[in-house]
């Protein structure tokens, strides 16, 4: 009997599985009812009473042991799977779907906006076409004053004067008419000149102002404003720098250049080898403009400031012609699928 | 504006710099401008002679002789200074040993009076070598004589430049965006005045000292009707003109700034205005009836040939010069062609005058007109300046016209402007600067831009007064308030000098109201984005015409630009289909067919031309359109590539309206919108709020498209004012749902939502949900039939349903189908 129990336990052991069949096979050898192990238990009324507990311990070992071999075998087959499962060729091509972007202008809005709604600005929206007082008046552009040949403007009716916004400055004189200071927005927005359409102009494009208005707002204030908005949108070594100029509705006004970002101040074609590019206009808010929208000029100050969204766009993914951005060429559009 | 170094160094002694410095004396001054609010544009040099005759020099011929081979040609050889005399082939007839030349050495680039410009190359000419060539007049573009070599008499040693042969001189000329606001810089001794203050450098006047009047003359009578148009007018009477061309560095100086030289007289009142800044005036005395000026507004009906012979009507807006009958100028705008000085011109009247910048400015919007007259005055003149102009004038006439001084300046000045005085606060312009300066450097700055400061006379001396009196000269018209002199001193302070902070501050920060809008626009975007649509952006503008495509729009409707820049520019777009046509059509002309766009973007259309308030006369309404056309599913080698389908094009129109209004809105059919070959339209609050379907090919066609286009319009504007953000969550279902196939067999005209309403009519409760996994048709059905197979999902919040009420609930299920639809069951 120990012989038997030897020998089976010799095969058992070397029992070779490899995968599902002989798994089976086993089983049906070894485990199952009808299988050899069950075979010697049968035996086991021959033997000796004295020798029943050392074979009958040995028996247990060797069923133990076919037992722990199937399943031992059959978990660790679970992971295999069968031939025709396993791919022949992943290196077969991705199966690409539709990619979608949104637009680039969207996505620089976005930005802008998420920075300065970080320092407290909130958004305001006002209507494309506009009346004369928004657009001009309110904001120190008096009639028949050259500054008003600054921008080329669209009219759509004359006496009253209808236009298309040549700002979103426009915005500024709504907001400011309708609330009392303190003020601090936003106001992006599509706005027209009367252009011819280049590589470097368009009758349209976007823009974003800024306004604050408080008790002691100074120029310092705005300078440190957009010296953390470049720092924002474009890098944190950006550096940027003021050019004192004329903008009708701010008293002092500058204009802000930023080094530049393609060549960061080396010198480039972007820059014309100055190392810097403009990004906008700003200034203290003229105390006409406060005046003409009921604002007390001796009380408060405020500064604002105007950009170009295309202008930001242009120079964050260094876009050469301004033509792209409303053209939307699919091969344009998705290469900011990543970004949206 | 063009701004000519040289001359300014007549004003101001520019910063001098070895040649070997980084920055050039052009960039050191233009960078100083451009950080003090006078932006150069650009640098350029201005050469004489073009090309400066870079290369050229003087030589000697030392031996000439005949060319071999040649009857015409001489072989020479020419000293210019080098250790070895140039062969050089001459074809010049007058050639001859011990001759002074002119050289033109290998790589120069000459400019020939006519012809393309060439460069000197060592060549072979007929066999002999050539180095270089001995020049003619017309070769180096300084004449059209090529009678011969120019044959020079100078002592000038060999090798010397042919420029300071010639005594040619090279100007550096800055290009500078004058801002509106700065017309006292609108010269070159206004630019001089500034670099003054930013340099800390004097500057000096031309002097007018030598100004005296021989009294040959009787002064001419001036009176001015309209003083406020005219607050001053100064009249100087020159006899003894003699018009003809003016001397070389007249005619250089203005040539430098890109002034074309007229004649002595003409161009002396030029250089007066672009050097001092003050427009003037030359008339014939001889056209001038009576002898006497009058400065009044014009009368209707009078007109005006002005110098380029067009006749202009005059009307009330024209503030004119007259003599005693007629006007003889529209001031400060355009001189007549009668009163104009021609040839034949002895005696001149010299105008030097103030006018109101407002009303030249009037005047010559009436005529479309333009000179650097008006440019200058309607920005503003100072008015302390035309006196001294006029000697100035009169001085430079004398000198290049031979003119006599006959008369005084006849100044007429009834009603002086005085300096603008006002107060400052030293708290209030360091608070609206940022910056805190010694009160003496603010003094030093003013100071240095001609403007006065008075400390308060209380207790200024002992420090303690917050306000100072400032004085503005009048020619700054635009300092006139605390703020103007904040921008004084910081632009020559300079704004770079305010330290920055590395963090923004503010005491207020804006409550962030919930701009449904801006938010929904963006996530809605990126879903779509994510879905495999792309984001447009067209232009708002477009063909009026494009109205008239459909009956959904109509010409009436469009705002149009009274300015257009093209007819494809006139008019505001009253839908965003048609831009976004044409970007369709652009892409597929660029091989980009499969395309699915959308764009946000606003739409435009004439409201109410008789509304009281004008901007209520125009509709601005927020859409979102999506375009789609070519393959929604592009080939792989997993599956065959699938044609975009109006069903596939729905898709995401819904997924956009469930973000908008949190529900699933059932489709209906369109109803009068002839754009659509087939579609639907979906109501929210009885309100159409989206369209979409197939575009008719026509329409498509009509816009370059020849593919299948879908396209879907979404009013945005509505659906953003009926946004809610509140949402209540719901319990998950504790029981299970459970699915039930039907597939019934339909006539065609039966559609899927009569099914649905029967279906969710006969089971309120328990229906939750249906879907189409399957629609058949074939002739095994019969005729005029379709399969529709459906899974119903049944579900029950109150306790798993049993096989009884599951089959009791189909069976209901199709009885009701069956009797309002004659649907059959197929099993």
């Amino acid at each position: 009997m120990k012989e038997s129990i030897q020998a089976l336990r010799h095969e058992i052991e070397a029992a070779i599985i490899t995968d599902l069949a002989s798994v089976e096979q086993f089983r049906l050898s070894y485990v199952a009812k009808q299988g050899k192990v069950n075979a010697l238990f049968a035996d086991f009324k021959q033997v000796p009473a004295e020798d029943r507990k050392a074979i009958g311990a040995l028996l247990n070992e060797l069923k133990d042991l076919a037992t722990d071999r199937w399943k031992a075998a059959q978990t660790a087959l679970e992971d295999q799977l069968p031939a025709g499962d396993v791919p022949q060729d992943l290196s077969l091509p991705d199966i690409i779907g539709r990619v979608g972007s949104q637009h680039p202008l969207t996505i620089v809005r976005q930005e802008i906006i998420r920075i300065f709604s970080n320092i407290g600005f909130n958004l305001s929206e006002g209507p494309e076409i506009e009346d004369d007082w928004h657009n001009f008046g309110a904001l120190n552009f008096p009639d028949n004053h050259p500054a008003r040949e600054m921008q080329d403007t669209f009219f759509v009716a004359r006496n009253p004067d209808m236009l298309l916004r040549t700002h979103t400055s426009s915005v500024q004189a709504r907001v400011m008419q309708n609330q009392k200071p303190p003020i601090r927005t936003l106001s992006p927005g599509r706005v027209y000149r009367n252009e011819a359409i280049s590589a470097r102009a368009h009758c349209l494009f976007h823009q974003v102002e800024g306004l604050y208005i408080n008790e002691g707002v100074s120029f310092a204030d705005l300078k440190d404003t957009l010296y953390y908005f470049v720092r924002e949108l474009f890098t944190p070594e950006t550096k940027i720098r003021f050019r004192p100029s004329f903008f009708p509705f701010t008293e002092p006004s500058a204009e802000i250049d930023i080094s530049c970002q393609i060549c960061h101040g080396e010198g480039c074609n972007i820059c014309k080898h100055t190392g810097w590019v403009e990004i906008g206009g700003s200034g203290m808010v003229d105390p006409n403009v406060l005046s003409s929208v009921g604002i007390d000029p001796e009380v408060y100050t405020g500064y604002a400031f105007g950009m170009g969204i295309e202008r930001m766009a242009m120079l964050k993914y260094g876009v050469r012609d301004l033509r792209l951005f409303t053209e939307n060429d699919t091969r344009f559009l998705r290469q900011f699928a990543a970004l949206g | 504006m063009k701004i000519s170094l040289k001359w300014l160094s007549d004003y101001i002694a520019l910063p001098q710099v070895p040649s070997d410095n980084a920055q050039t004396t052009a960039e050191i001054v233009a960078h100083q401008l451009t950080q003090a609010g006078l932006e150069v544009e650009g640098i350029e040099t201005v050469e004489q002679i073009k090309g400066g005759l870079k290369g050229v020099v003087v030589g000697q011929v030392l031996t000439c002789d005949r060319h071999p081979n040649a009857d015409k040609l001489s072989v020479t050889t020419v000293d210019v200074g080098g250790e070895v005399p140039l062969a050089i082939v001459c074809g010049a007839p007058n050639v001859a040993a011990g001759q002074k030349v002119l050289v033109a050495t290998e790589g120069a680039l000459l400019y020939p009076s006519e012809g393309e410009p060439f460069t000197i190359k060592k060549s072979k000419i007929r066999g002999e070598a050539s180095q270089g060539m001995i020049c003619a007049e017309d070769e180096l573009g300084l004449g059209a004589s090529h009678a011969g070599i120019m044959v020079l008499d100078t002592d000038l040693p060999n090798g010397t430049p042919a420029a300071t042969y010639l005594g040619l001189d090279s100007d550096t000329v800055l290009e500078i965006g004058l801002t509106p606001n700065r017309a006292d810089a609108a010269s070159h001794y206004g630019v001089a005045r500034d670099l003054k203050a930013i340099l800390n450098l004097p500057i000096t006047k031309p002097s007018a000292a030598k100004f005296i009047a021989d009294g040959s003359a009787l002064p001419v009578s001036v009176q001015i009707e309209a003083v406020e148009a005219c607050p001053r007018y100064t009249a100087t009477v020159l006899t003894n003109v003699k018009v003809g061309p003016s001397p070389k560095w007249l005619q250089q100086r203005l040539g430098a700034i890109g002034v074309n030289s007229i004649n002595n007289v003409v161009d002396v009142t030029n250089y007066v205005l672009h050097g001092l800044g003050q427009p003037l005036h030359a008339f014939d005395l001889s056209k001038v009836r009576g002898r006497a000026i009058n400065v009044r507004f014009a009368q209707e009906g009078e007109t005006l040939v002005t110098l380029d012979g067009t006749e202009r009507k005059l009307n009330v807006h024209n503030l004119v010069i007259a003599d005693e009958a007629h006007p003889l100028a529209i001031a400060g705008v355009f001189g007549g062609l009668a009163s104009g000085v021609t040839e034949s011109t002895t005696e001149i009247l010299l105008e030097s005058a103030y006018f109101s910048p407002a009303v030249v400015r009037k005047s010559a919007q009436v005529h479309g007109l333009k000179t650097d007259a008006s440019y200058l005055f309607e920005r503003g003149t100072d008015p302390n300046m035309p006196v001294y102009a006029a000697q100035v004038a009169a001085l430079l006439l004398q000198e290049v016209t031979g003119a006599t001084i006959a008369t005084e300046v006849n100044d007429v000045y009834p009603a002086p402007i005085p300096d603008t005085e006002f107060r400052v606060s030293y708290t209030k312009l360091f608070r609206l600067m940022g910056v805190t300066l010694e009160r003496e450097q603010v003094h030093q700055i003013l100071r240095n831009l001609d403007i006065l400061v008075q400390e308060d006379s209380e207790y200024g001396h002992l420090g303690f007064a917050d306000e100072f009196v400032v004085s503005v000269p009048a020619y700054r018209v635009d300092v006139t308030r605390l703020a103007d002199i904040a921008e004084e001193v910081l632009r020559i302070y300079g704004l770079d000098n305010i330290p920055l902070k590395p963090y923004p501050s503010a005491s207020y920060l804006a409550p962030q109201p919930i701009n449904e809008n801006d938010k929904l626009q963006f996530r809605t975007g990126a879903q779509l984005a994510a879905m495999g649509w792309q984001e447009m952006i067209n232009n708002s503008l477009g063909n009026p015409a494009l109205a008239e495509l459909t009956t959904t729009q109509g010409l009436v409707r469009n705002v149009l630009m009274l300015n257009a820049l093209s007819e494809d520019l006139a008019a505001m777009r009253q839908s965003l289909l048609f831009n976004g046509l044409a970007s369709v059509a652009h892409n597929i002309n660029r091989q980009q067919r499969n395309l699915q766009l959308f764009e946000f973007g606003k739409v435009y259309r004439l409201q109410d031309p008789e509304a009281e308030v004008v901007t209520k006369r125009y509709e601005e309404k927020w859409q979102l359109a999506l375009w789609s056309t070519g393959q929604a599913v592009p080939e792989t080698w997993q599956a065959a590539s699938q044609d975009q389908t109006y069903f596939l094009h729905r898709q995401a129109v819904q997924a956009v309206l469930f973000r908008l209004t949190g529900q699933t809105i059932v489709p209906q059919a369109l109803v009068g919108d002839d754009r659509f070959a087939y579609g639907q339209q979906w109501l929210f609050n009885k309100q159409v709020v989206c369209k979409a379907g197939m575009l008719t090919p026509k329409l498509a066609k009509a816009n370059g498209v020849k593919q299948t286009v879908f396209y879907a319009e979404i009013d945005w504007q509505y659906l953003i004012k009926k946004y809610k953000t509140g949402l209540q969550a719901q319990e998950v279902p504790k029981f299970p749902a459970v699915r039930r196939d039907l597939s019934l067999v339909l006539d065609r005209a039966v559609t899927y939502d009569q099914v649905r309403q029967v279906a969710l009519k006969t089971e309120r409760k328990l229906l939750t949900d249906l879907n189409v996994f399957s629609v058949y048709e074939g002739a095994n059905l019969g005729e005029g039939k379709k399969s529709y197979a459906i899974a119903f999902t049944l579900q029950s919040a109150e306790a798993t349903l049993t096989d009884q009420q599951i089959d009791g609930t189909m069976t209901k299920l199709m009885q009701a189908l069956g009797k309002e639809l004659g649907a059959e069951i197929r099993s």
